[in-house]
């Protein structure tokens, strides 16, 4: 008769983190213009990077980012997990209309799995610019997210993801040795599935409000390349 | 019994297309065209040339007649003929079951292999295809897989496929003539869209696209009026290769009345959307095509492409490489099976991190923090206190800064004239703001924010 052997988790895995962020991974509706809304330092931009790792390793298709303001990271990027040869990165040197210009292109262009518009501050950005970008993936399979500082009222978008900054985690105690992370809140500041084909997807519906995420988002330079402690 | 003849130009350069296929099949019946060599079934061919020196000096006199230099190598098996013939001098015949003997010797770059395995082979320091063949098999299998084992098989004179036989490829070509001829442009473009929706649904049929269209005018003076457009991707769909005719006929049109049209597609492998039924579709290529052409337009064809980190040190070494959608899973294939020799075959390069192994769809890596980088560094006055960080002034963010770790030294390339050396700190502002400032010995930087 054999022994039942029963395995920990080693220390430091925490299976509901990676459960929670996968859940809300799978959050964002093909077909639909979605929007994170986040200040600086609120983990919207990490949010974004660990939805593109998870599509570009999955296999799960192509993504293009917009980048208006010049942004992004590779090196976080890669650090995330993306396949950066899945990636298709335009830049847009701050030039708002361009950088809509681009996304419009982009989102009506088949085959893509996820179209992100990366606006940040920018802005205003026009209502009729939100209108064409949701007309522009509306029967499609491709996901389309614009990430913002401030929500833009009248915003047609179906998920509305507002990041909340709870604060840093540093390690070492009085002197400060290193910045770890950040502690961010995720929540889900508009859910309107039931405006989708799908019938399967009507359940979305009377869930606005609700769902809420407390992540971690870990430093993962480090050691930094090349470094030594200076004087 | 089965017997190959191997038929190799002697300097393949100088050989016109097609010419040695020639010699080939005006003595055999069966033919494959192996593009770098020629394989004919010399089986049954005594009857009418002799036995296999004759033949062999026959088909040498034959391409020498074409003005043909070649080196002739009969075997029962492709890879045996084809050695003969490359290690061998004029005419080298391998008696029947004498294919692997005649192998052994060789050397393993003559057998067709793919580059991990053949990377593997050299590394155990297998040189000859006789010690690949001479390797236990049970062994080999569970080292190197399937392929190992096919390897093996071929190493040992097997040739477990029989011979291709050569067929002429289908000609895509339409023509239509006009006894009252055509004066003016819309009849002639019409007349070639019709033509083009022809070729685009025969391509259709055999799988293939055409990434070329030649057309001819015959005019009613006896000139021909020609041209010629590459798409910048295969086309199957006939209202984009009329609308491109048209284009092109446009800007140059027929000096003459038109008599006869003539049009011709280049057919190629179009390259499938969705490679099986469970994978994603990949960007139409000529949907892509179109909207990298306009996005360069809109933002600069030095700003679009895929994010290529460089191999340095130096903060933000980013760069664009050429965007091509790779096939889906590509990845998830090579890495679906363990490697049976740990480190062999990986990439030992200039990378600076190594390539993430691709994950299962319900596996997402932990959470990890993202930069956004200001580019370029935004300047930034920072008040120092015992030689830390307390309050920072800038463009984009200013405040007092109520925690803060470093500085985080880096430098680099002091072997050349760009040398560079910076001290990072990770600071935060009294609004919350985590940010990265750098000195670069003479200045300080707001080099980018956490979000």
């Amino acid at each position: 008769m054999g022994v039942p052997i029963e395995s920990s988790p080693p220390p430091g895995w925490e299976r509901e983190r990676i459960d929670g962020l996968l859940g809300l991974l799978g959050l964002f509706p093909p077909g639909r213009l979605s929007e994170i809304v986040g200040s600086r330092s609120s983990g919207a931009s990490s949010l974004l990077l660990a939805l593109i790792a998870r599509i570009t390793t999955a296999g799960d298709g192509q993504v293009a980012f917009v980048d208006a303001t010049d942004a992004l990271d590779p090196a976080s990027t890669a650090a995330a997990g993306a396949d950066l040869s899945a990636l298709l990165w335009v830049r847009c040197g701050g030039r708002l209309r361009v950088a809509l210009g681009a996304a419009d292109l982009l989102a009506r262009c088949p085959g893509f799995a996820l179209v992100v518009l990366d606006l940040d501050d920018l802005g205003p950005v026009p209502a009729s610019a939100y209108i064409r970008l949701q007309r522009a993936v509306e029967d499609t399979d491709t996901i389309l997210i614009v990430r913002v500082a401030r929500h833009r009222e009248g915003s047609p978008a179906s998920l509305v993801l507002t990041t909340r900054r709870l604060g840093p985690q540093w390690m070492g105690v009085r002197p400060l040795t290193r910045l770890s992370g950040l502690r961010s809140e995720v929540s889900i500041a508009r859910l309107r599935l039931s405006t989708l084909s799908s019938p399967g997807r009507d359940q979305g519906e009377g869930r606005e409000g609700e769902g809420r995420w407390t992540i971690n988002w870990t430093l993962e330079d480090w050691p930094r390349d090349n470094w030594s402690i200076g004087a | 019994m089965t017997r190959v003849a191997c038929l190799l130009a002697e300097a393949p350069a100088v050989v016109p297309p097609g010419a040695l296929l020639q010699v080939a099949l005006a003595h055999s019946p069966r033919v494959e065209d192996a593009e770098t060599c020629i394989y004919l079934d010399a089986a049954g061919l005594e009857g009418l040339f002799g036995a296999e020196p004759e033949l062999g000096a026959r088909l040498r006199d034959a391409a020498l007649a074409a003005g043909l230099s070649i080196r002739v190598g009969f075997a029962s098996g492709r890879l045996a003929a084809l050695v003969a013939a490359r290690l061998g001098e004029g005419i080298a015949i391998v008696e029947p079951d004498g294919d692997a003997a005649a192998l052994a010797p060789a050397p393993l770059t003559l057998l067709p292999l793919p580059e991990e395995l053949a990377t593997r082979l050299e590394r155990w320091g297998i040189c000859t295809i006789g010690e690949l063949a001479a390797l236990p098999t049970a062994g080999l299998f569970e080292r190197a897989g399937a392929e190992g084992v096919r390897a093996q098989r071929l190493a040992r004179g097997e040739d477990p496929h029989p011979l291709g036989s050569w067929r002429p490829g289908p000609t895509f070509e339409e023509s239509v003539e006009c006894e009252w001829g055509l004066e003016t442009l819309e009849p002639v473009v019409e007349r070639l869209g019709a033509m083009a929706a022809r070729l685009c649904a025969r391509l259709g049929a055999r799988g293939l696209a055409a990434d070329g269209f030649e057309w001819t005018c015959r005019l009613a003076d006896g000139g021909a009026h020609k041209g010629a457009l590459t798409p910048a991707v295969p086309l199957t769909e006939s209202a984009a290769v009329t609308a491109l005719l048209r284009l092109a006929l446009e800007a140059r049109p027929p000096r003459g009345i038109v008599r006869t049209v003539t049009l011709r597609a280049r057919p190629t492998r179009a390259g499938a959307a969705q490679e099986s039924f469970t994978d994603p579709s990949r960007p139409s290529p000529r949907f892509l095509a179109a909207t990298m052409n306009r996005l360069v337009a809109l933002v600069g064809p030095d700003r679009i492409g895929a994010p290529a980190l460089l191999d340095s040190h130096r903060p933000d070494a980013v760069g664009l490489g050429a965007y091509a959608p790779p096939s889906p899973r590509r990845g998830a294939h090579a890495f679906a099976s363990p490697s049976p020799l740990r480190g062999e075959g990986r990439v030992r390069g200039p990378r600076r991190r190594p390539p993430n192994p691709p994950r299962d769809a319900s596996v997402v890596a932990a959470p990890v923090l993202a930069l956004r980088r200001f580019r370029p560094p935004v300047p930034a006055a920072v008040t120092l206190a015992s030689g830390r960080p307390v309050a920072l002034r800038s463009s984009r963010l200013a405040g007092r800064i109520v925690a803060g770790v470093g500085p985080w030294r880096a430098s680099g390339e002091w072997w050349t004239t760009r040398v560079w050396l910076q001290d990072e700190w990770d600071v935060e502002l009294a609004d919350g703001t985590l940010c990265r400032l750098a000195h670069d010995g003479s200045a300080w930087h707001l080099a980018g924010i956490y979000d």
